[in-house]
């Protein structure tokens, strides 16, 4: 886990460290292990829906794409902050053994309700740059004062 | 059948009606199964007391964990694992492709190992549109996570899923 991030310190247009990742198969299996999702979609190269999707390969688990960027905005937020809300929409597939960059962008500072709020727009992009899993989040960020 | 399927004033009048509620038991077995599976090494999610050290109730379960069922034979999808509960909708979808389309979480508290958390889950909306093999039924369910020993709901959480 990166230093905390301060509400004060961060600015609009900022970028989030990002994370690389280029999850196997093996990767795979552990996800589905981790999270009851064992469709054969990700992981069995001869399921037969493969074909009739007009894929010639598995594909990476949207949810595992989900979590890389919780991954991500959990560690911009750091202990001491609370992430209040992040989604993303699965726009396109991602391969396993392909790299998969998630990444993030400070859209916005506010304060509101008593909260030091941030809005940020997060991603995960293929190594063509195309954003596939494309979302936002809003996390609370403590203050120095 | 699939492109002959529409969405009828009867599926719309499932919209808003909840299914049986389902127990979600948050692990610390589960939760360090889940950091495992998308590649964390963050010790906030394996040691219990790193993460008492930094002010949380026990390991503290990552994002995108929440929705992750407890399995149960006979009463969980066994490709899938989401709960087949009494009750909610039923929309007999006659296409056999399935992805995901979209999940959105707000969270009003964090989510620890310990936790015990009642899900009350329902239609929220459905759309259908032409893909490139085809027509395209978009579901999406909300679903609101109770901590069952203090009431408080601590997250909500929506999830769309692509049927062609």
């Amino acid at each position: 886990m990166a230093d905390q991030m301060y509400f004060e310190d961060v600015k609009e247009g900022q970028e989030l460290a990002p994370i690389k990742i280029s999850p196997d198969k093996s990767q795979l299996v552990k996800f589905a292990a981790g999270s009851g999702d064992f469709n054969p979609l990700h992981f069995d190269e001869k399921f037969p829906m493969l074909k009739a999707m007009g894929l010639s390969d598995n594909i990476v688990h949207g949810r595992f794409k989900y979590a890389q960027v919780g991954r991500l905005v959990f560690a911009f937020a750091g202990y001491k902050g609370r992430v209040k809300k992040f989604g993303v929409n699965y726009r396109g597939m991602d391969m396993p053994n392909k790299e998969i960059t998630v990444g993030g962008v400070v859209t916005a500072k506010r304060q509101e309700g008593g909260e030091n709020l941030v809005d940020l727009d997060v991603w995960a992009q293929d190594v063509d740059g195309k954003k596939t899993t494309p979302g936002t989040a809003t996390v609370a960020l403590p203050s120095k004062g | 059948m699939a492109d002959e399927f529409e969405i009828t004033d009867e599926m719309r009048a499932q919209f808003g009606v909840d299914g049986t509620p389902w127990t979600y038991e948050v692990t610390t077995t589960s939760v360090r199964m889940y950091a495992r599976g998308i590649g964390s090494d963050d010790p906030i999610h394996y040691d219990v007391d790193f993460a008492k050290s930094q002010g949380f109730r026990s390991i503290v379960a990552p994002l995108g964990y929440i929705g992750t069922p407890v399995f149960l034979p006979g009463k969980n999808d066994p490709t899938f694992g989401f709960p087949r509960r009494e009750g909610g909708p039923r929309l007999n979808i006659p296409f056999k492709g399935l992805l995901d389309g979209g999940t959105e979480t707000e969270y009003l508290d964090v989510i620890c190992a310990g936790d015990v958390l009642e899900e009350t889950s329902h239609l929220a909306d459905l759309k259908l549109r032409d893909g490139p093999r085809g027509k395209m039924l978009f579901v999406t369910n909300e679903a609101v996570y109770t901590d069952k020993a203090t009431g408080k709901v601590v997250a909500k959480q929506k999830l769309t899923s692509i049927h062609m």
